[in-house]
């Protein structure tokens, strides 16, 4: 997973290889603070399946102290076999008045994307968000 | 100009709509997205799946699914066909070798169920290179004038240097503005 300046299209975080012990451990982004000052913001998922998937589809919340404040559910359907995969998305700024600040922020957000074929879950990763 | 600012400019009268890119491997498809976000284009592999981008303005989303091209994956596309509001056809202008291979599945592309009557859009991309057929050129070929169920245009492009690129896009949103406001949808 990565994110970006979506104006810009500048790196602002990137996390190496997501293995098995994804399910167990919650992973850790450091992103530089001027990321809240970007008016969009770019989060790819890239992903790599051997297998056919018939009903692939992912569950994005991003909770801000236990409360879920932004929800992306999203169908890709159709896996194919042997294939490398991506999901951009783009979100935009909530607008400055409700832009919270760093210091509240930090290490109190996570975002947590489930993967699954229809109702089986196949993989989820969690990653905590902090400022700098 | 990009993406988001194409997004904005949508009617929200439905709260998705879907994008489908297509053509030969090595077309170009995935340059001309990336081009879009103004994302680097110097290190693109082949897509070996899809790439999407799902962009999203107040509560509206879009979707833009780009299929990788090669003949083993070819026979996939298929399942990627459902609720697509407009195709966007990219083809090399300078792969003359190949430019029956991408009319026949162009072609086939039309001839589908589930896109029939949906708008497409066709990049005669690399229009950079000295070698590229004009976009009348590949018009007549391709007899793209026998196009009549559904509204086309062709547009001259290059993904390297951005030409058409807009042109090309904001002929998309306003094919699915017309759609969402009952016109060419509501014809059948
Ligand atoms: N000269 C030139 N090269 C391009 C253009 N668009 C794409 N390419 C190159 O064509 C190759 C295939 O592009 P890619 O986007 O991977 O094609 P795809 O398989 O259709 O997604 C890459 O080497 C690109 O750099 C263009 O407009 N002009």
């Amino acid at each position: 997973m990565d994110m970006r300046d979506a104006d810009t299209a500048r790196l602002l975080w990137e996390s190496g290889e997501w293995g098995k012990d994804m399910y167990h451990h919650e992973l850790k982004a450091t992103v530089p603070r001027r990321i809240l000052e970007c008016s969009a913001v770019s989060r790819e998922i890239n992903f790599t399946s051997q297998e056919e998937i018939r009903q692939f589809r992912l569950e994005q919340r991003v909770f801000l102290a236990g409360a879920c404040i932004e929800e992306w559910f999203f169908d890709f359907g159709f896996v194919i076999p042997g294939s490398t995969n991506s999901w951009q998305q783009t979100i935009e700024s909530a607008g400055e008045d409700r832009m919270l600040a760093a210091e509240d922020l930090s290490g109190r957000m996570t975002i947590e994307t489930t993967f699954l074929d229809g109702r089986t879950m196949l993989f989820k990763t969690l990653v905590r968000i902090f400022y700098e | 100009m990009g993406l988001l600012t194409l997004l904005r400019k949508l009617k929200r009268s439905d709260q998705e709509a879907r994008i489908l890119v297509l053509g030969l491997d090595n077309a170009g498809k995935t340059t001309i997205l990336k081009k879009l976000s103004e994302e680097d284009i110097t290190h693109i592999m082949p897509t070996q799946g899809f790439n999407i981008k799902s962009l999203m303005h107040e509560d509206f989303k879009l979707n833009v699914w780009d299929i990788g091209g090669q003949k083993s994956i070819r026979p996939y596309w298929r399942n990627y066909f459902d609720q697509t509001d407009a195709l966007i056809y990219v083809i090399d202008s300078a792969d003359r070798r190949r430019m029956d291979e991408t009319g026949v599945e162009l072609g086939q592309l039309l001839e589908e169920e589930k896109l029939a009557g949906i708008p497409v859009l066709i990049f005669a991309n690399k229009q950079d290179l000295l070698s590229a057929l004009s976009s009348d050129e590949i018009s007549q070929g391709l007899n793209l004038h026998t196009i009549r169920d559904r509204t086309w245009f062709i547009q001259a492009a290059s993904a390297k240097t951005g030409e058409g690129l807009q042109e090309g896009m904001e002929w998309v949103v306003s094919q699915i503005n017309d759609g969402a406001g009952g016109g060419a949808e509501s014809k059948n």
